[in-house]
């Protein structure tokens, strides 16, 4: 009985099964979990002493203090000796993160993404495969390096390195760690000089967040403690409790219900009021995020800004903190370049301009009432009562990078929190919530900032071998169905001319002649190579020619840290990879290593050197070298003021051992040695003195562009005009969702998830619904002139009219497909979440699917 | 045994299982391989609609609703599918869920399970679903509840502890 088989039981572990630490694979909130691992047939007992949770399961767990091993916490593998393994991750009890054990829907069904042949983990990648014709067959690593390396190796010697391009993650966590972020940094940057390398989830090698870091204010600069202690939370593009699940509700909920008074005493000063915080959220949409800040009872401000315009509105409350004199004059003398300052007043604050006149345009602009945001920016930065400062943590996210001139409405954020000094001090900050986990350890990338846009440079046809690691651009890449489209092309063009005969279909047999009319086919028809490095076939493999199977979270060592604190943990190793896949810096490391023997059989010392010193047997080995390379000249013995100037994710010192011992407590990156003892020592805030990271220590300032109603996005605002609006009646806006994580490349393979998210869906407002005879589950062609994709319909008043807000990235479709090819000229970062559609009604819905899948709305909590 | 015969003749789930005996076997005993225990819980015109009645289920230490939903359900029982029975605990930490609003909510962190599709957890924090029992009804109304599907949060088997 039910959508999928449950389990009424599971195993215990037995007091002597294998233990580890480890760290959720998926959100920036970074949740840790303890892994079990014993062989089958040997459970414990439900006694206290009888298992190795040392808890006593003769009665039930208690709510909330108990331990939660629930069905999707257990699985059963098999290593590679052959024999089957239980498999229990469970929430660590003693991690600072998610603090009594608390877990979301995703991290808590870590252990049902466990390989296993046994189940529908089973579709991993297991070999290498090479495409023959329209099959792909699996060849040994040593071919597989062979092929890789003759190809690329071909390319830069006939055309240079600007003819190879990739797509690589650059994150922590599950599929990323310094081992993995080093590893193809090694030998795209340090090795191959690939300056069209583009991040996993953008189109180039840029920052996101350059509007901040250009300040001198790195963008993970709180901790999450600051969360509990904070007066007023500001979550802007920000739905934390789908994103950031349990930052959320760990975290934010308990002080907005006023239950981390005591934790607040002990940091405010004697007199200062406290209470529960308020919140303000900051989303064209009514989020869960905002139902839920609501429903624990706390003052809650929501102001929705029409898509695109949020540093006009940030810019605004920043006037009106001005107006106001909300800001505190002596910080901004001591610790912000008052030069640039002026700039910021001119273009930024326009204070040349009235008052009334900026808060009227900007209410035309944003769509938010003159009052909301004049309230906002009181609750932001008045003073409390006593004369103390208010105490404001503002957190942005994908709404705020994804948007129009996201360097513009990074930077605008940024200064509002420097403006407001919602910075360095205990309960406030001013920076990213995250998406992924952190864990960046690369050499410099090679090219220019801002970056080339790689995706659209592959589409034109220019590069020759096009290596995605990591990353499933058929689904992330904006201008999606373009993109696919053209990479299409390009990839089937070289396949056909493999074949060695005009007539017949067959393709030269070995490595080095395979690679050879491979070269000449890349010349001949202006083909692409396509290598697809990955855990699972993705969309983006169905055009390779080459796949490589890599392995996942648990399957090697990774060291990462979270956003949120950036706390550094070891991700142990507790499993065998599938088949022969291998983790990704072990992949780079064959492959750097093949390309040293054929440059030294070539004779030039020059470049083969480039390629040596990747002889790494371990992820431990890779970090020293890490290590080595990044940090070998740089001072970490520095007190905490002077943490803002180290590389925020340093790890200087560190090796396995050191976190093994410190278990779920991890360090705080930068990780320092302390002065006095040279122990190491980690970072709370960044900037607890308000030293900065530029050369003068001052945060500098940035004067916005002027506000042009769209017009350097032609490409959106081509739909701007009143005909555009009559054919393309509805914005159109896509993001997250709870259940899935990014791709969901893991949930689509668990019935329960699948089940819950079946298709690809969009949000319409009720009154739009009616207005087209749509019913929750209905089906809708959306279409503009990007790219079409149909859509299951939710009516929900989340959105308002005329908005629709797609699930991201679906494998029956991504909302990609319907992006604009804009990208921000500061910073070659995309708007992914403002274009324009048109919608049509297909006939009703999909009966299976309205039988199974819950529609009702996920932001009403009653 | 008697009673098992009386499942394989008479459940409306187990025409769909019987292909697979030990499956078959599954859903007619616990995990310690006794018999589901049967529950009286109520009668089918004692039950309101959207009023959820308390019980215990498979023994004394398992809080669970029963409730008549406003529409049908997947797999729900009674002439309209529309009476079903869950365990009353949130699947994520344990919290005694409420029932407003045609779906149970939690209030520790807001899990939102779904009864008109098997418990399915539509948001919130909980990765399992809502844990469901299975029912039956007879020619009087009356309502047994006859199995668990899913484990009840805080335990590691539905099966009463024997001691
Ligand atoms: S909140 Fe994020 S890190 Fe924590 S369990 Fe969920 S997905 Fe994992
Ligand atoms: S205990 Fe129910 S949502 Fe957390």
């Amino acid at each position: 009985m039910s959508t999928y088989r449950r389990k009424e039981s599971v195993p215990l572990p037995p007091k002597d099964a294998a233990s580890y630490n480890t760290v959720c694979q998926y959100c920036n909130v970074g949740c840790g979990y303890k892994v079990y691992v014993w062989p089958d047939g040997a459970a414990g007992g439900a006694a206290a002493d009888a298992n190795a949770f040392g808890l006593d399961f003769t009665s039930p767990q208690v709510a909330l203090n108990g331990l939660a091993y629930t069905e999707s916490m257990h699985s059963v593998i098999r290593k590679r000796d052959g024999r089957d393994y239980h498999v229990a991750i469970v929430p660590a009890k003693d991690s600072p993160i998610n603090l009594l054990g608390n877990h979301s829907s995703r991290g808590g069904s870590n252990a049902t993404t466990t390989w296993s042949d046994s189940r529908s983990t089973r579709v991993r990648l297991h070999y290498p495969l090479l495409r023959v014709g329209d099959t792909f067959n699996a060849i040994p690593w040593a071919d597989a390096v062979e092929l890789q390396a003759r190809v690329i190796k071909g390319v830069l010697d006939r055309y240079g390195s600007d003819q190879l391009a990739a797509k690589i993650y650059d994150h922590g966590g599950g599929g990323g760690g310094y081992e993995n972020t080093y590893g193809t940094g090694r030998l795209l940057f340090t090795g191959l000089q690939m300056k069209y390398t583009g991040i996993h989830n953008r189109p180039g090698y840029s920052s996101e967040t350059w509007g901040t870091r250009d300040r001198g204010m790195h963008e993970l600069n709180y901790t999450a403690q600051d969360a509990r202690l904070a007066d007023t939370i500001v979550l802007w593009g920000a739905n934390s409790y789908e994103t950031a699940t349990v930052f959320f509700a760990a975290h934010m909920m308990p002080n907005l219900q006023g239950a981390t008074t005591e934790e607040k005493k002990k940091f405010y000063n004697a007199t200062e009021p406290m209470g529960p915080a308020r919140m303000i959220v900051i989303d064209p949409r009514i989020t869960a995020t905002v139902n839920a800040a609501r429903k624990t009872g706390a003052q809650v401000m929501h102001l929705r800004p029409n898509l695109g315009t949020d540093y006009m509105l940030a810019n605004a409350m920043a006037r009106v903190v001005w107006e106001k004199k909300l800001y505190d004059t002596t910080f901004l003398n001591q610790h912000t370049d008052m030069k640039s300052f002026a700039d910021y007043k001119a273009k930024s604050l326009q204070a040349d301009r009235s008052y009334e006149d900026m808060l009227a345009e900007a209410e035309r602009i944003t769509g938010v009432p003159r009052a909301d945001i004049e309230q906002a920016a009181t609750w932001i930065a008045e003073r409390k009562k006593g004369g103390f400062l208010q105490r404001t943590l503002i957190l942005y996210e994908k709404g705020v990078i994804w948007n129009y001139r996201q360097y513009d409405t990074v930077a605008a954020i940024a200064q509002l929190g420097a403006l407001t000094w919602s910075v360095g001090r205990p309960g406030t900050g001013t920076g990213r919530q995250g998406g992924h986990q952190e864990g960046y350890a690369r050499p410099g990338y090679p090219g220019p900032k801002p970056p080339p846009d790689v995706d659209k440079y592959v589409q034109s046809g220019q590069g020759k071998l096009f290596w995605v690691i990591g990353c499933n651009p058929y689904l992330a890449a904006q201008n999606n169905q373009l993109f696919r489209k053209r990479i299409g092309e390009r990839t089937a063009a070289l396949g056909r001319f493999l074949s060695v005969s005009a007539s017949q279909a067959g393709e030269p047999g070995s490595m080095a002649e395979l690679a050879a009319r491979i070269l000449d086919g890349v010349e001949k028809t202006n083909g692409l190579f396509l290598t697809v490095q990955d855990i699972y076939q993705t969309e983006t493999a169905r055009d390779a020619h080459l796949i490589l199977p890599a392995a996942q979270w648990g399957e090697a060592e990774l060291c990462s840290l979270n956003c949120n604190s950036r706390l550094l943990r070891l991700y142990d190793r507790f499993m065998d990879p599938p088949g022969d896949a291998r983790p990704d810096w072990d992949i780079h490391a064959m492959i750097g290593r093949r390309l040293e023997a054929l440059y030294t059989a070539d004779g030039k010392s020059d470049v083969s050197k480039r390629f040596a010193g990747m002889d790494w047997k371990s992820g431990e080995d890779v970090l020293a070298s890490a290590e080595k390379d990044l940090y070998a000249s740089a001072n970490t013995r520095v007190p905490a003021s002077e943490a803002g100037g180290l590389d925020p994710e340093g790890f200087k010192g560190v090796t396995y051992a050191f976190l093994r011992e410190i278990g779920q407590n991890g360090i705080q990156t930068p990780v320092r040695m302390d002065p006095k003892t040279g122990e190491l020592v980690g970072t709370e805030r960044l900037y607890p003195t308000f030293k900065f990271a530029t050369t003068d220590g001052k945060f500098g300032w940035y004067g916005t562009r002027p506000w042009d109603d769209h017009k350097s996005a032609a490409a959106v605002a081509k739909y701007l005009t009143p005909e555009g609006e009559q054919s393309y009646p509805f914005w159109f806006s896509m993001g997250r969702n709870q259940i899935i994580w990014q791709t969901a490349y893991h949930q689509r393979h668990l019935a329960e998830k699948a089940a819950t998210i079946p298709l690809p869906y969009v949000e319409m407002s009720p009154e739009d619904a009616s207005a087209m005879g749509f019913a929750s589950g209905d089906m809708a062609s959306i279409n503009n002139e990007e790219g079409n994709g149909v859509f299951a319909v939710y009516v929900t008043d989340s959105v308002p009219k005329g908005m629709l807000f797609a699930i991201m990235y679906h494998w029956l479709g991504t909302a990609n497909s319907l992006t604009s090819p804009y990208t921000d000229p500061m910073s070659t970062n995309p708007w992914y979440k403002g274009t324009r559609v048109a919608v049509h009604k297909l006939a009703g819905p999909l009966p299976s699917v309205i039988e199974t899948t819950s529609f009702l709305p996920v932001n009403d909590f009653g | 045994m008697a009673l098992a015969r009386r499942f394989l003749m008479q459940s409306s789930v187990a025409a769909g299982v019987l292909a697979d005996p030990v499956l078959a076997l599954a859903a007619f005993t616990m995990p310690d391989g006794r018999l589901w225990p049967q529950v009286k819980v109520g009668n089918v015109k004692d039950l309101e609609q959207s009023k959820p009645v308390g019980f215990n289920y498979p023994d004394e230490k398992s809080p669970a609703w029963l409730v008549k939903l406003s529409g049908a359900a997947y797999e729900g029982a009674g002439p309209d599918s529309n009476i079903v029975a869950f365990s009353a605990i949130c699947t994520h930490m344990g919290c005694p869920v409420e029932f407003v609003g045609d779906r149970f909510i939690c209030p520790c962190h807001y899990s939102m399970f779904d009864p008109a599709k098997n418990g399915q957890v539509y948001q919130g924090l909980a990765s399992d679903y809502l844990p469901q029992i299975a029912l039956e009804i007879d020619a009087a109304g009356d309502i047994q509840a006859v199995r668990m599907s899913g484990l009840v949060w805080g335990r590691v088997s539905d099966a009463p502890v024997r001691t």
